[in-house]
């Protein structure tokens, strides 16, 4: 445990960029973690706190949401990266079988040569299938097919199954965390990319569209026997709460009945980030979104949830010039 | 008393002007009272500030206008797309009916705030969800009838068995309510309230003033005296 800097550094906000710089080669089993922990006696201020890894490994979570375009592949590419600077290793499967969109977020899009589908016909071996992301060692991704060959029929819930039983079950050891992206829909993509998952992450806007589509995915998850369903609000706008003219997270919380694993303002980097291929949590300086992500994604590790608080809505005057009217 | 003659200026003007539109939301509709047009003194206001009115007596000739372009209190269309023809209205008010409409425009009342997007939308949601949640299937409906019809049969006798309907609707307070309306012919005898049991039961009490203050008692009761037969 002996490190250069002196305990007086401050916390979270740099620990995850100095830890590869500090720990570089870092077995991760469970005892190893344990003993990296300062003890509490010593310091009031914990730098270099990791999360403590809940539930059984590896934890195979689905992302999903039900309508496109609320920022599934953007949460998975995000909080599987912040889960891989934590020190958890990482697959991130993208199960859109036609249009794939995390080797493009994760930039990662001229390095995936063997798919999936190439995996299951035999000409390939898993470990050659799997792109390892070269800022983030711990961060696999896996994509399911080309996008120029015909659309492969024969991939289904229980091929997708198999991939993560190999993956569960390949000799460098099970991943801590499967990711899987989720096609937008409820139709065949997403019944195959649920199949595998224990839990589930739905994420969704405060938009009456969205919420609409993120309950209906919810009654389907639990048909399906996912009962562990956590929720993250995306494209978060607090000036338009704080006027009334978007719903607040607690509405959203309690019209869906969701626990809440984060909330996520509405961010222009993302735009930007997704152009350059360099996903958001990497960025230094971090952004507001950015640490939302890696807040929920310690949330996802600890099995924890969060509650929502209300934004601060303005004071209402009461009429003293009543005689105006009002 | 002034500034209410003023307002309700105000108003009149906004009815007579050709490019009139309502504007809901600023305008209560419960501060306008007509009768005060027929004050003599404040007659002699209108026809001095507002020249392009022929006469009083055609403003409240139609009281009907107004009162359609100031009711109700729902943010219509109209008001965004005719901002300009507002500013324009604007331009024309003079300085106090412009700080009055300033005033509840910053510091909107009651009625606006319940009437934002967000209530709105989530009234919205409310009911979709409740209308999506709970789609009961046909042979559902069906045996959910026959349960509940055996059920009460036990205890009275039910008219006719095609009468029974199924409803399912969304109520925003309770959310879905699901009701079963079965006529009833009569109580089955051995479950029926007798007569014996009513004969001089005192029920329905009810304190209107308990004597603690007062000194007296006001009570009221009902009480059953069965038909000599």
């Amino acid at each position: 445990m002996a490190s250069p800097l002196p305990p007086l550094l401050p916390s979270l906000a740099l620990s995850p960029s100095l830890l590869p710089l500090l720990f570089p080669s870092n077995p991760l089993s469970p005892q190893h973690r344990r003993r990296h922990r300062l003890p509490p006696v010593s310091a009031s201020l914990q730098w270099n706190r990791k999360p403590q890894l809940a539930g059984e490994t590896p934890r195979v979570v689905v992302v999903t949401s039900g309508k496109g375009g609320v920022g599934k592949t953007t949460t998975t590419a995000n909080i599987g990266l912040s889960l891989a600077r934590f020190g958890f290793s990482v697959v991130a499967i993208d199960a859109d079988v036609g249009l794939r969109n995390l080797d493009l977020l994760l930039g990662l899009e001229n390095r995936v040569n063997y798919t999936a589908v190439e995996v299951l016909n035999g000409d390939c071996r898993l470990d050659q299938a799997l792109v390892r992301d070269r800022r983030c060692p711990s961060l696999e991704l896996l994509c399911i097919s080309k996008p120029r060959s015909k659309l492969p029929l024969g991939f289904g819930a229980k091929a997708l199954t198999w991939v993560v039983d190999a993956l569960r079950s390949r000799p460098s050891g099970p991943p801590h965390f499967v990711l899987i992206d989720c096609p937008a829909g409820i139709d065949a993509g997403f019944i195959t990319a649920i199949a595998p998952a224990n839990e589930a992450v739905l994420v969704t806007t405060p938009d009456i569209t969205a919420l609409r589509d993120a309950d209906r995915v919810t009654g389907l998850l639990e048909c399906d026997g996912i009962r562990d369903i956590k929720m993250i609000v995306n494209r978060v706008r607090t000036d338009l709460i704080r006027g009334e003219d978007m719903m607040s997270v607690l509405d959203v919380q309690e019209m869906l009945g969701l626990a809440l694993l984060g909330v996520i303002p509405e961010d222009s980097e993302v735009i930007k980030s997704t152009n350059r291929g360099y996903p958001l949590v990497l960025n230094k300086p971090p952004t507001l979104a950015g640490l939302a992500f890696e807040q929920a994604a310690w949330r996802l590790v600890e099995q924890d949830t969060m509650t929502a608080v209300m934004v601060e809505e303005e004071p209402k005057k009461k009429g003293f010039f009543s005689f105006f009217g009002g | 008393m002034a500034i209410s003659a003023d307002l309700k200026v105000f108003v009149a003007a906004f009815a007579s002007h050709p490019n009139y539109r309502p504007l809901k939301p600023t305008l209560p509709s419960s501060k306008i009272r007509f009768g005060h047009f027929f004050n003599g003194t404040s007659d002699l206001k209108i026809a001095q500030r507002w020249p392009q009115l022929e006469s009083s007596a055609t403003s409240t000739a139609n009281p009907s206008q107004v009162c359609l372009g100031t009711g109700g209190n729902n943010l219509s269309a109209t008001v965004n797309q005719d901002a300009e023809g507002f500013l324009l209205n604007v331009v024309n008010m003079s300085f106090f009916d412009r700080l009055g409409l300033a005033w509840r425009m910053l510091f909107p009342t009651a009625k606006v705030r319940n009437n934002s997007n967000a209530r709105i939308a989530k009234q919205r949601l409310k009911m979709i969800l409740f209308s999506d949640r709970c789609a009961i299937s046909d042979e559902a409906k069906q045996k959910i009838v026959s349960n509940i019809i055996g059920a009460l049969s036990e205890f009275v006798e039910i008219d006719s068995q095609d009468k029974v309907q199924l409803n399912v609707s969304a109520d925003t307070d309770i959310g879905t309510v699901c009701s079963v309306t079965v006529p009833v012919r009569r109580v089955r005898p051995e479950y029926q309230d007798s007569e014996e049991d009513y004969a001089g039961k005192i029920s329905g009490i009810d304190y209107k003033d308990t004597g603690e203050t007062s000194g007296t008692v006001d009570v009221t009761f009902d009480f059953f005296l069965p038909n000599k037969k």
